[in-house]
């Protein structure tokens, strides 16, 4: 490993001044070490900000929930407020990783995690979301874990995060401390981006800027919810495809969807169309299909993984039938 | 995580696991009993002490670096950024490496005593090949060194690298391993049905916890090794080879280690690395290999095609069976697994015949991993049998019986036991097997379709000379022995095994009896691999053992009959130490037979229709392997033969990068192994079976019989469920929602 300076940070003020362009900020460091043992991620300065005070789960203004950036994954997805009102959330949470994973990770590390495409892990291989300009390996290799939607030329990787395609379909914000000292709040699903040609940045968060908090809407899904991962083993594995449905269902009429998809883009992928042919209509079999149809016509899948179309079409279907049949 | 289990799975969603031992035991520690490791204390207390932990003074740190290329020549090094490091001590590459003993031909067959030359030429023959070791103060220092080293490739793109379009490079090895007996056309003529299938499986990796390593010491010509190996004797051969050194100048001690699944065998590069380094530099010197390079550096299971043929007569039986295997080797060292090995002996069929041929890739050498042959070669024979049963409409198990055979066709001579229908029918009635439903699709549960498999198992049973030295301590009225031998304990259980058997032929208790292994200055034996270990080890330290007492009673002329305690002996011996050594090989008889293992896998599968994931949910394997000499470390080996079976069918595999030649897949977060949920109910029962022509003991191998046929077992279940036949593995999620039904059978 690469030797570099750590600073401990025990207040925002602390974390902000320090930051330099080589930094990064250090939250439960389970996929950053790595990166840094693997001298995929090489920055000459952490930041831990473990000490910094965004521990706690609050009911903010608009009926929901605040969550605190530096809280830990498990006990996120395990509080009973979360648990009640976020089910969405808890389960796709804790679909994630391993039970020690999930006590170390930060909810804001969740959101920042790096693709898990083994070109971006190999620094003898190209990849240019790791050394812009090198060229993408995975578009003539092996793609069978790859997008088949939102790719570009010079990437083709996927977001491996199960939390945020929960946060992308329960429809989350993001709030950030700003380097000069304000704040801003950005909506979940603008802040991870597709990755053009500039596939090196995940998200659109400004240099040094630090999450803070993840607020919630009031919640809505808490009745009729899914989080389905389609894996290769039981646990600890990224999903090939995974689906978070939540439905609102009135006098036997779909009132609200959210509606989102995992390890098929750059992006926690928002099932938009999906969730507009839905609203408003019965929560059929039919119905189910015919969304999952209408979403799954865009993708364009490579040789390798031209599986997901078929096993995201039936992901979508099952899901949203495991949400509405789910007893409350 | 328990949300997408079915209800009924939820309620009993704990880890249990039974044994059925239907074995008897007589003394209370002896041979058969099921007494806990006799090192486990030493383990939960972090005191075994595993290659890498021996506290070796002065010791520094060696960081193996690998190639980046597939093929080709290094063209230039610059190493000025690391040697200003602080710490670093050394920078070995070709240029300045000790001169070392090279093959002498061609593909020279890698044996468990092959030399291991290494870092001798500006040449590389595969992605990952070590090209360089620094060697620092510290392990730190030593890997950032390392990746500051630099080199320049010329590449050559005549490099082999994609198996698919390199068959016609294929060549037939040169072993003499190519058999046939009758005649396949006209067995093939012969039958009223054919199943002509191809099986694949992938590159696969052993992967055992702990990573290979040694701790190497160089002082005036002597080797001394800490490396964790399998075989101690033979990596002190392959040492003082590759050195042309003396053999008793090399020194190498095991004393535990932490798995090996056949990956520690031979000696790998790296414990050369370390006894140059240690060479260069003066100290002694401790080289880890990485999790990534013990996907390039210490061995693995090579892809292989299998193309079957099988004939059968309308009643089930069977007219010809032919066994092709298509595999690769390295460009410059030959490696061959038997798949076709099982093919020759599991069935009584007239007209036979197993070929190999190999495609050399610029890609390690591959080497045996865990039933080299069987576990691998099963999968193809077991899904063929089952792919004949439903053509033939007969019930798979039936099928299996109706060819049972009691003689070794393939040696022409009988087995010296072989249990395998007692297996099949006991197995079939505790796992249930008569509630199957023979059409697939046809058992179903909410979205779930429910298959049955079955599968045979067997695995020859090698018994090997050995030796051991019995050392007897009176302490009162006590008596302590201690037993020595170069054996190795790679997690299986011999330190138990060994203790039990010297309490069972010395007649006191095993709290008696401290057993010393893996230190190649003790007595030799073959070590641990091919399901050899625990008939040699036990038969070895039986022999020291009635040695001794033999001799104490001719001392003081005792008829051998007379039962005498050993303590009493050594008194009239007026000894209060004695020392004995004995030696245990294969009878004559041994010769005239075949000794195997057999079994059977039983599963039960549930298979989610829309998402192609699947849970095993029941296991039940029968193994009829001799003496069992204490049924906790054999369960053991069961289970953890299953655990193995189960990854190759759900997830393991190793991926070439079709373009540069790497494995692509690099740590565990890629090669997937199974977690405890993928892991189902398990019931293990042993078959009580004497077996005297195996050895004395009637000891037979039980580290690989576990792995084998386990995968064709799940594939036979899924198939049953689905009717999908599935012939390449991993069985995936992905492979599975796009393979088609098999013709006749409707959704």
């Amino acid at each position: 490993m690469r030797p570099f300076k750590y600073t401990g940070a025990q207040n925002k003020d602390q974390a902000l001044q320090a930051f330099t362009a080589t930094s990064h900020y250090l939250g439960g460091g389970t996929n950053l070490v790595d990166l840094m043992k693997e001298d995929v991620e090489r920055p000459d300065q952490l930041i831990d900000i473990n000490n910094l005070d965004y521990k706690k789960i609050t009911s903010n203004d608009k009926g929901g929930l605040t969550l605190g950036a530096m809280l830990s994954n498990s006990e996120t997805a395990n509080h009973p407020e979360v648990r009640t009102n976020y089910p969405l959330l808890s389960m796709a949470m804790l679909s994630a990783a391993t039970a020690q994973i999930r006590n170390m990770a930060s909810n804001g590390g969740n959101l920042l995690q790096r693709t898990r495409c083994p070109y971006f892990f190999e620094v003898s291989m190209p990849c240019n979301k790791r050394e812009p300009g090198s060229g993408c390996g995975a578009l003539n290799g092996m793609n069978a874990l790859h997008a088949i939607f939102g790719y570009s030329d010079s990437c083709i990787a996927t977001n491996p995060s199960d939390m945020c395609v929960a946060l992308a379909a329960i429809g989350a914000t993001v709030e950030v401390q700003q380097t000069d000292g304000s704040s801003r709040m950005i909506v979940f699903t603008d802040l991870h981006r597709l990755p053009g040609d500039r596939p090196e940045k995940d998200t659109t968060l400004m240099q040094g800027e630090l999450i803070t908090a993840i607020h919630l809407p009031k919640p809505e899904f808490s009745d009729h919810y899914y989080y389905l991962k389609i894996r290769e083993r039981s646990s600890y594995a990224f999903a090939l495809v995974s689906v978070a449905a939540g439905l609102q269902v009135k006098s036997g009429v779909i009132t609200k969807v959210g509606l989102a998809m995992g390890g098929v883009a750059h992006i926690p992928w928002k099932l938009t169309k999906a969730e507009g042919f839905l609203a408003g209509k019965k929560p059929t079999s039919e119905n189910f299909k015919a969304a999952a149809a209408l979403e799954m016509k865009d993708a364009k899948p490579f040789e390798a993984n031209t599986y997901k179309v078929e096993m995201g079409k039936n992901a979508i279907v099952r899901a949203l039938t495991q949400a509405y049949e789910r007893e409350v | 995580m328990l949300e997408r289990l079915p209800k009924h799975m939820k309620e009993k969603y704990k880890p249990i696991s039974k044994i059925k031992i239907m074995t008897k035991t007589t003394n209370a520690s002896g041979v058969g009993t099921a007494i806990n490791r006799v090192e486990g204390h030493l383990k939960v207390m972090g005191k075994a002490k595993y290659a890498s932990e021996f506290p070796v003074e002065n010791k520094v740190y060696g960081q193996g670096i690998n190639s980046t290329i597939a093929k080709g020549e290094i063209i230039s090094i610059d190493t000025s950024k690391a040697e200003k490091l602080d710490g670093v001590l050394k920078i070995i590459t070709y240029k300045n490496a000790e001169k070392l003993k090279d093959f002498d031909k061609e593909m020279t067959p890698i044996a468990t005593d092959t030399i291991a030359p290494v870092l001798q030429s500006n040449k590389v023959h595969y992605y990952g090949e070590y090209v360089g070791l620094v060697v620092a103060e510290t392990f730190e220092q030593a890997q950032y060194a390392a990746s500051l080293v630099k080199f320049e490739y010329k590449k050559d793109p005549s490099a082999v690298i994609d198996f698919e379009k390199s068959k016609s490079k294929a060549y037939t090895p040169d072993n003499g391993t190519n058999y046939s007996r009758g005649n396949m056309e006209q067995g093939l003529s012969e039958a009223d049905v054919v199943v002509e299938q191809t099986y694949n499986t992938p590159i696969e990796h052993h992967h055992p916890m702990e990573l290979h390593a040694v701790i190497a010491s160089w002082d005036n010509g002597k080797v001394t090794a800490y490396s964790s190996q399998q075989i101690v004797e033979d990596a002190k051969i392959a040492i003082s080879s590759t050195f042309q050194i003396p053999k008793k100048d090399v020194r190498v001690i095991s004393a535990f280690v932490g798995g090996g699944f056949g990956s520690k065998l031979n000696l790998d590069r790296h414990v050369i690395m370390g006894v140059m380094a240690s060479k260069m530099v003066g100290r002694p010197v401790q080289v880890t290999v990485t999790r990534t390079q013990m996907f390039t550096n210490t061995n693995m299971r090579q892809q292989n095609e299998q193309k079957m043929r099988v004939g059968a007569k309308k009643d089930g039986t069977l007219t010809a069976l032919s066994h092709e295997t298509l595999s690769h080797t390295a460009t410059n060292q030959e490696y061959q697994e038997p798949c076709g090995m099982v093919s020759k002996m599991l069935y009584k069929v007239p007209n036979n015949e197993v070929t190999y041929k190999l495609i050399p890739m610029n890609i390690q050498v591959p080497f045996a991993m865990r039933a080299p042959g069987e576990a691998t070669g099963s999968f193809a024979l077991e899904s063929a049998m089952d792919e004949m049963a439903w053509k033939l409409k007969m019930d798979p198990l039936e099928f299996r019986i109706k060819n049972d055979t009691q003689t070794d066709l393939h040696e022409n001579r009988p087995f010296s036991s072989r249990l395998l229908v007692e297996c099949l029918r006991i197995g079939a009635d505790k796992f249930g097997w008569k509630d199957r439903k023979s059409e697939p699709r046809t058992n179903k549960k909410g979205n779930w379709l429910i298959g049955y498999g079955v599968s045979a198992a067997s695995r020859n049973s090698p018994y090997q000379k050995t030796y051991s030295k019995v050392i007897l301590k009176l302490d009162e009225d006590k008596v302590f022995a201690t037993i020595q031998m170069d054996a190795t304990d790679i997690g299986t259980g011999s330190y138990t095994i060994i203790a039990q058997t010297a309490s069972e032929y010395l007649k006191i208790p095993v709290e008696q009896v401290s057993v010393e292994l893996g230190d190649s200055d003790f007595p030799i034996t073959p070590g641990s691999g091919g399901s050899w270990g625990a008939a040699s080890y036990c038969n070895g330290a039986r022999a020291a053992c009635e040695n001794a007492i033999k001799t104490l009673k001719n001392n003081r002329n005792i008829k051998e009959e007379e039962d005498i305690t050993v303590s009493e002996l050594l008194k009239k011996n007026q000894l209060t130490k004695f020392e004995a050594e004995g030696m245990a090989e294969p009878s004559a008889e041994f010769e005239k037979y075949s000794v195997f293992s057999f079994g059977a896998n039983f599963c039960e599968v549930w298979v989610d229709k829309d998402t192609g994931m699947y849970r095993i949910e029941k296991m039940v394997n029968v193994a009829s392997a001799g003496k069992i000499l204490n049924p906790k470390t054999a369960y053991g080996q069961i289970i953890g033969g299953l655990t193995m079976g189960v990854g190759m069918v759900m997830a393991e595999q190793t991926h070439v990068e079709p373009n540069f030649g790497n494995f692509i897949t690099r740590s565990f977060a890629d090669y997937h192994v199974p977690v405890n949920l993928d892991m189902a109910n398990i019931d293990v029962i042993f078959l009580p079976e004497e077996d005297k022509v195996a050895n004395k003991m009637g000891i037979k191998g039980i580290g690989e019989l576990g792995i084998t046929s386990v995968a064709a077992s799940i594939a036979n279940a899924i198939f049953n469920a689905t009717g999908k036949r599935m012939r390449s593995l991993p069985i995936t999620p992905e492979k599975l929602i796009v393979a088609g039904l098999e013709p006749g059978i409707t959704a």
